[in-house]
């Protein structure tokens, strides 16, 4: 049998030098920004019960998740969000302080992706969660914190689209169908597929939500917007896009005019989503790189009421970016080489730490002689050898 | 900030988009007599020609913004991308085949069918809630049953003549297929009002 003992496997990689370095620089620069918000770090384990994910009426994809068995049998995943782990640990843990919480984390999620679509399998996340707080104060909040997180990331053209999970939900609401066609309804809004809707909304009872229907999926950019969906809905959800014009209005006077669009037709498959929820995108990325919203009745599901909401980002595209824009130099030569004429070996190890101490970025040179370290210092780049004797001397090269 | 980049999908559909194309206003002469270049100037955009799974992927990622690319090949692979406008050309069904008289869907025997979407050819079976042996054939897959390796065939059927030439007939069909455009969600999010503009001009040169 072939050995693999060469590759990784499909959707996982290594992370070489300047890669490392700007996901590095990336999550830094991210939970500094949560910490002083007051935002604390929570670490969660890297495999969970499946249980955590599979409650009653959420439905993640189990065909996505990475499974294998603890010792007992039981099925364990390697955790493909990191929502509902944080949830399972303000409902047990952490249920008895005082509240809100407001936590964050920086940690790899898991999903198996289609094969060989160039997705990656283990990505890194960080994000921030708010329980235990309920309304606009706490949206804004966390609106503004993600908006936030992608310019601190370095992105200066970023778009944040908001719509709301009531929307979708009252429409449904009026309308008596099975699941099944609510959920093709919700998935061909989602992908914006207008013709294949068009045809299954042309079926419905209830033609006066399916016009409503039609329109959602275009119904994205400013405020004007919101007039036309108030115009179309009447009162059926009301509540939401009014809630939705303050907020959005809110963050027009925050300096997020030109960061912000509405987007009606955004309906997440995460069914416990409730209330505001958001997803970013930058230029330079074809992908979602940031995603969130409220989701006050997902404790309920571990036995606690407490309202939240959160985001997480997608910390490798938003490294992809950094080291395109060419803020991450690639891994440099050190200052200076310390070469050790014989019996002065344990002086140079000091030598190089008084060094280093200073700032300075030392490599001690491995070779025996001079000559080979010079040869060295050559094909490496570095430009300086110091050579430790009874004194230490320059040569520059 | 580049040029909207367009994926078009070579082969049958191209012709057709290249006409939708000149009724819009655009100039097309790079795209007619294209040379070697591979990333070809359509008025104030950029065209690329792919195979159709590759215009899916361009467009998944983001390094082109909008695609055009048949339902087949969305139906068979998967992906996140908007999927915005039916274009109405190129139109012909998924649909199961059998040789004439037989009774696929009769007695308890495992079912074998050859197709070269076997993507869309599970979904299909386990909607009915039905096993079946699928066989992936990369060519002409009316070859299959008249050589009795299978049962029946998942393809194509744009008018059926191969098939009656063939003395196969058509069983059921499966779904409707037709051209459709693609858009990247982070394009359409980040150039709406570009992007738009472009739709809109495509809608109208459907019309005429």
């Amino acid at each position: 049998m072939q050995k693999n003992n060469k590759i990784t496997p499909l959707g996982f990689r290594d992370y070489l030098f300047e890669e490392s370095e700007a996901l590095n620089e990336i999550n830094s620069r991210l939970m500094r920004l949560f910490s002083h918000r007051g935002f604390h770090q929570v670490v969660t384990p890297t495999l969970e019960f499946l249980d955590v994910f599979a409650l009653d009426g959420e439905q993640m994809p189990v065909e996505k998740m990475y499974k294998l068995c603890d010792n007992r049998g039981r099925l364990l995943v390697l955790r493909p969000d990191i929502t509902m782990p944080i949830a399972r640990l303000a409902a047990t843990r952490l249920k008895d302080e005082q509240l809100p919480l407001r936590l964050c984390y920086t940690e790899s999620v898991y999903n198996s992706n289609y094969s060989l679509h160039g997705h990656r399998d283990e990505i890194t996340q960080s994000g921030v969660e708010l329980l235990g707080a309920q309304g606009k104060r706490a949206d804004l909040e966390i609106l503004v914190l993600a908006a936030q997180s992608l310019s601190r990331c370095g992105a200066n053209d970023f778009k944040i689209e908001i719509g709301h999970a009531g929307v979708f939900k009252s429409l449904i609401g009026e309308l008596d169908e099975d699941e099944q066609t609510i959920e093709t309804i919700r998935s061909l809004i989602e992908t914006k597929c207008y013709a294949a809707l068009d045809d299954v909304l042309l079926g419905l009872k209830n033609q006066k939500v399916a016009k409503i229907l039609k329109r959602l999926p275009h119904l994205f950019g400013g405020e004007d917007v919101l007039s036309e969906a108030k115009e179309l809905c009447g009162d059926i959800c009301g509540d939401a896009l009014s809630y939705l014009g303050d907020i959005f209005s809110s963050l027009k006077e925050l300096g997020l005019k030109d960061n912000i669009y509405l987007d009606l037709g955004l309906v997440h498959s995460n069914t416990y989503y409730t209330g505001v929820l958001f997803r970013g995108y930058i230029a330079g990325s074809g992908i979602t790189v940031l995603s969130g919203g409220r989701y006050d009745e997902l404790l309920s599901k571990f036995g606690v009421n407490m309202a939240a909401i959160g985001f997480a980002v997608q910390n490798d595209a938003m490294a992809e970016i950094l080291l395109q824009s060419g803020q991450i130099s690639k891994t440099t030569a050190p200052d200076m080489l310390v070469f050790a004429e014989k019996g002065y070996e344990l002086k140079a190890l000091n030598y190089c730490d008084s060094l280093a101490n200073q700032g300075k970025t030392v490599e001690s040179s491995v070779f025996d002689t001079f000559e080979e370290s010079v040869e060295y210092a050559k094909k490496r780049g570095i430009k300086r050898i110091v050579t430790v004797a009874e004194q230490t001397s320059n040569l520059e090269i | 900030m580049r040029r909207l980049r367009l994926a078009l999908t070579k082969g049958r559909l191209e012709k057709k988009s290249v006409e939708l194309f000149e009724k819009m206003g655009l100039d097309c002469s790079e795209i007619i007599n294209k040379g070697r270049r591979l990333i070809l100037p359509v008025g104030d955009y950029d065209a690329v020609l792919a195979k159709a799974a590759d215009v899916i992927t361009y467009v998944e990622h983001g390094v082109c913004d909008i695609g055009i690319v048949g339902k087949d090949t969305i139906a068979e692979s998967s992906g996140e991308f908007y999927e915005v406008m039916d274009l109405e050309i190129g139109k012909c069904n998924f649909a199961l085949a059998t040789k004439k008289g037989t009774d696929f869907f009769g007695g308890y025997n495992v079912k074998r069918v050859a197709t070269k979407y076997p993507a869309v050819a599970s979904a299909y079976f386990e909607s009915k809630g039905m096993d079946v042996q699928i066989i992936k054939i990369e060519g002409s897959v009316e070859l299959a049953p008249l050589l009795e390796l299978t049962d029946a065939i998942v393809d194509i059927v744009e008018t059926g003549s191969t098939l009656k030439e063939n003395g196969l007939e058509v069983v059921e069909t499966i779904m409707p297929i037709s051209a459709r455009v693609i858009v990247n969600v982070a394009s359409l999010k980040l150039r709406k009002a570009e992007i738009e503009d472009f739709l809109k001009a495509l809608e109208d040169a459907k019309k005429k």
